[in-house]
């Protein structure tokens, strides 16, 4: 359809008006997925309510750069966008300034706005699904389409708050000006207070409800948005809602900290009130109403919890919750021994674990350590004091072994004597001879007494008698009388014996060549005689011998 | 009481020898002499003189003599002209190896031991005398055999002695015999090492195989 000039005259407006009216119903009416897939009967429905609205707000605009919108076929959806901002930066300045007077000068409340207000929110709710086909259908590119969106936001936020302030300013000039038989303040005043028991009070408002089932759809569709900004807004939230309890004397904590459940509430109300910027008592009561009413209907109970049963129910669901988690298995670091199998992968680095270490950590390294070894090397090498390895001494296990050497001359003792003597040893008839070691050992023992007891007779006052040396100087002949005999010491042992001892013998001794014939002869007489009392007693013994006992030889007994 | 029981022993003893003449007490009787055992025979050993041993049997005559004589209980006599010793028992010999003991005595002496050395036999059960020859070890002839000689005495007859001394043995080296005269194990050391040396191995050798094996025999004893 070929663009209508502007210039032509009311009728063609009107119609142009309504073509575009008809188009956004159009618009409207089409199927979502329709919208994904490009289709020239949609863009130019588009284009025609672009245009109709467009030509709506110039009237508004001080001063506007086109009379009417350019969207024929031929131009861009860039070119279309650009011509839509050039319209809307100074209508957004225009709509701000109006927005602070208001503020300043907050109009009365009208009561029978209620329903202008549910009719403008459709109608801007409209608009705005429109308006977010039409960027979706044109560009395919959300950026834009959100920016479009934000601003048509903007707009009809704007347009909902100056609505509102309509309303208000409405009301007040009714309260203050006007009273006339048909309305009376105090009537006026008595149906507010009963509206404000109903809202603060009382939890029956379906109408409401559907609003704000509305109103919560689009703010979720806001969410993104707005949630960087709850938290700056949850201060002048409370601030508006202890001026509320100052205020309302019915008000609850509910009502203006809302439940958990219910953050979008919460965000719209922040949402609405950043925007507005309106301190209307209507508007902030109606969003904490809303809350309220969407919490007490989300309880389950129909009546409000006290805090101690707020508590009781949080130690439930606490309790609840433990005996749940005990039930379940634990968690791999509570069990016992968790090998890496048996938990998941890397999952021990996120974990602070603790265990032992049997190695001492290694020293650090600093100056102090290094003086104080060196300290202790320059004491220990003044000392003299190291820690040398000493080679252990080597304890004899056996006596050494005299070695009987080859003696390579020809031995002195023949084979008897040398059997002999071993016979004499084996019976102990004759000691055992000394070996070598021996002489030499007495040797040395002798050597040493004679030295002790020099050196006892220099150190020592006290007598000490001279060491007896034992000597086998044997003395022949010598009773057993004599070598007990105390003698003076002087006497030696050549006196010691007597005269008998040495010789025995009777009367002159003469040798054999003094003798007489008739001594000679008398000695050889004495000589036979013994000798034959000699062979007598053999010659006895033998024969004696010779008797068997018992039998005849043998003498009889006396 | 002991006297009164003596008594009664004494004449229960001739009441039995007079009663009982069929009681036969057993008979004892001693020891037989060696002349009983050959029934009054005597017996005789006769040893040859060499002649290189007669002078020195003249010579040592009194000490063979005495105590073959006096403690073995042997008559002896020397036959001159039959170049011999002879040996007879006697009634009142004691036992009836005196004889060949004192044979075996002479005998030592004859191959050219001392009498000193020789005596020990007559003391001694378990000495023996072992002769062999060169030969029987290893063939040598010449100036082979003179020095395997020389080799067996040693210089002045050390290595001789020192087999001596080590081993308790007497040994005569006569020519191409060698008489050795000891206890059994005491023989075959010796004979060992005159062996080895007759062999051809040097002294120092044999010496400290020497004072290993005397070292064990020493300790054994």
């Amino acid at each position: 359809m070929a663009a209508t000039p502007v210039t032509t005259a009311a009728p063609a407006e009107e119609e142009a008006a309504r073509q575009g009216e008809e188009a956004l119903e159009r618009l409207m009416s089409a199927d979502a997925p329709l919208y994904l897939s490009p289709s020239p009967e949609l863009a130019k429905d588009a284009r025609t309510a672009s245009r109709y609205l467009f030509s709506s707000l110039v009237p508004f605009c001080p001063k506007p750069p086109l009379d009417s919108l350019l969207a024929d076929d031929g131009f861009d959806a860039e070119q279309i966008w650009c011509q839509i901002d050039l319209l809307s930066r100074p209508l957004l300045s225009v709509l701000r300034r109006e927005l602070n007077r208001l503020e300043r000068e907050p109009p009365a409340p009208v009561p029978g706005s209620g329903l202008d207000v549910g009719v403008a929110g459709e109608a801007a709710e409209k608009e705005r699904v429109m308006e977010d086909g039409e960027g979706d259908e044109e560009d395919g590119d959300e950026s834009e389409g959100d920016e479009e969106e934000e601003e048509e936001e903007a707009e009809e936020d704007e347009d909902e708050g100056d609505e509102e302030e309509k309303e208000d300013e409405e009301g007040e000039a009714k309260g203050n000006q006007v009273e006339d038989k048909f309305l009376k303040i105090k009537e006026l005043e008595e149906y507010l207070e009963m509206e404000e028991e109903k809202e603060y009070g009382r939890p029956e408002r379906k109408g409401n409800k559907h609003e704000e089932e509305d109103e919560d759809d689009d703010d979720e569709e806001d969410a993104a948005d707005a949630e960087e900004e709850d938290d700056l807004d949850l201060g002048d939230f409370d601030g508006d809602g202890d001026e509320e309890t100052g205020t309302a004397e019915n008000a609850r904590y509910e009502d203006f900290f809302g439940g958990i459940k219910k953050k979008g509430l919460n965000k719209n109300g922040i949402v609405g009130k950043r925007k507005c910027s309106s301190n209307g008592i209507d508007f902030v009561d109606g969003l904490e109403s809303t809350d309220m009413d969407i919490e007490e209907n989300d309880d389950k109970g129909q009546k409000i919890l006290s805090t101690h049963e707020k508590e009781l129910k949080k130690l439930h669901s606490k309790i609840e919750q433990m005996e749940k988690a005990n039930l379940e298995p634990k968690s791999w670091t509570m069990q016992g021994e968790v090998t890496a199998a048996k938990r998941p992968k890397n999952s021990a680095l996120e974990v602070d674990l603790d265990f032992e270490h049997n190695v001492r950590p290694a020293p650090v390294i600093t100056e102090e350590v290094t003086a104080s070894l060196e300290d202790i090397i320059k004491k220990r090498i003044i000392e003299g004091h190291f820690d040398d390895v000493q080679r252990a001494p080597i304890l004899p296990s056996k006596s050494p072994k005299d070695h009987k050497e080859l003696d390579e001359n020809k031995s002195k003792k023949s084979l008897a004597e040398i059997y002999e003597e071993e016979y004499a040893q084996k019976s102990g008839l004759a000691p055992a001879p000394l070996t070598v070691s021996d002489t030499f050992k007495n040797e040395a023992s002798l050597l040493f007494k004679k030295l002790c007891s020099k050196l006892d007779a220099l150190s020592h006052f006290h007598f000490a008698p001279k060491p007896v040396i034992e000597d086998m100087s044997i003395q022949v002949n010598v009773p057993a009388l004599a070598m007990e005999e105390i003698a003076p010491v002087a006497v030696s042992d050549a006196a010691m014996l007597a005269p008998e001892e040495i010789f025995q013998g009777k009367g002159d001794i003469k040798e054999e060549a003094e003798l007489t014939k008739a001594e000679r002869k008398r000695r050889r007489g004495n000589k036979k005689r013994k000798f034959k009392a000699e062979m007598a007693k053999t010659t006895a013994k033998k024969a004696g011998q010779n008797v068997i006992p018992g039998s005849t030889n043998e003498k009889p007994r006396s | 009481m002991a006297s009164s029981e003596a008594t009664s022993s004494a004449m229960e003893i001739e009441k039995v020898a007079a009663a009982a003449p069929a009681a036969v007490l057993r008979p004892q009787f001693e020891a037989l002499k060696p002349h009983d055992m050959s029934d009054g025979k005597v017996q005789f050993r006769k040893v040859g003189v060499p002649p290189h041993r007669y002078a020195p049997l003249k010579r040592c005559w009194m000490e063979i003599y005495t105590p073959i004589y006096e403690q073995m209980k042997i008559d002896i006599r020397m036959n001159l002209k039959a170049r011999k010793v002879e040996l007879k028992t006697r009634a009142d010999t004691p036992d009836v190896s005196n004889l060949q003991k004192c044979a075996d005595f002479v005998h030592a002496f004859m191959l050219g031991f001392d009498v000193a050395d020789a005596l020990a036999l007559l003391r001694l059960d378990d000495l023996y005398v072992d002769s062999f020859e060169i030969k029987d070890v290893k063939t040598l002839r010449g100036e082979h055999l003179s020095r395997a000689i020389g080799r067996l005495s040693g210089k002045g007859g050390k290595t001789k002695f020192a087999i001596e001394n080590s081993t308790r043995t007497r040994i005569v080296i006569a020519d191409t015999k060698i008489h050795i005269l000891g206890s059994f194990l005491n023989i075959k050391v010796a004979r060992d090492s005159l062996c080895s040396l007759i062999l051809g191995s040097p002294a120092g050798k044999v010496y400290s195989k020497l004072r290993a094996v005397t070292a064990r025999l020493a300790e054994k004893y």
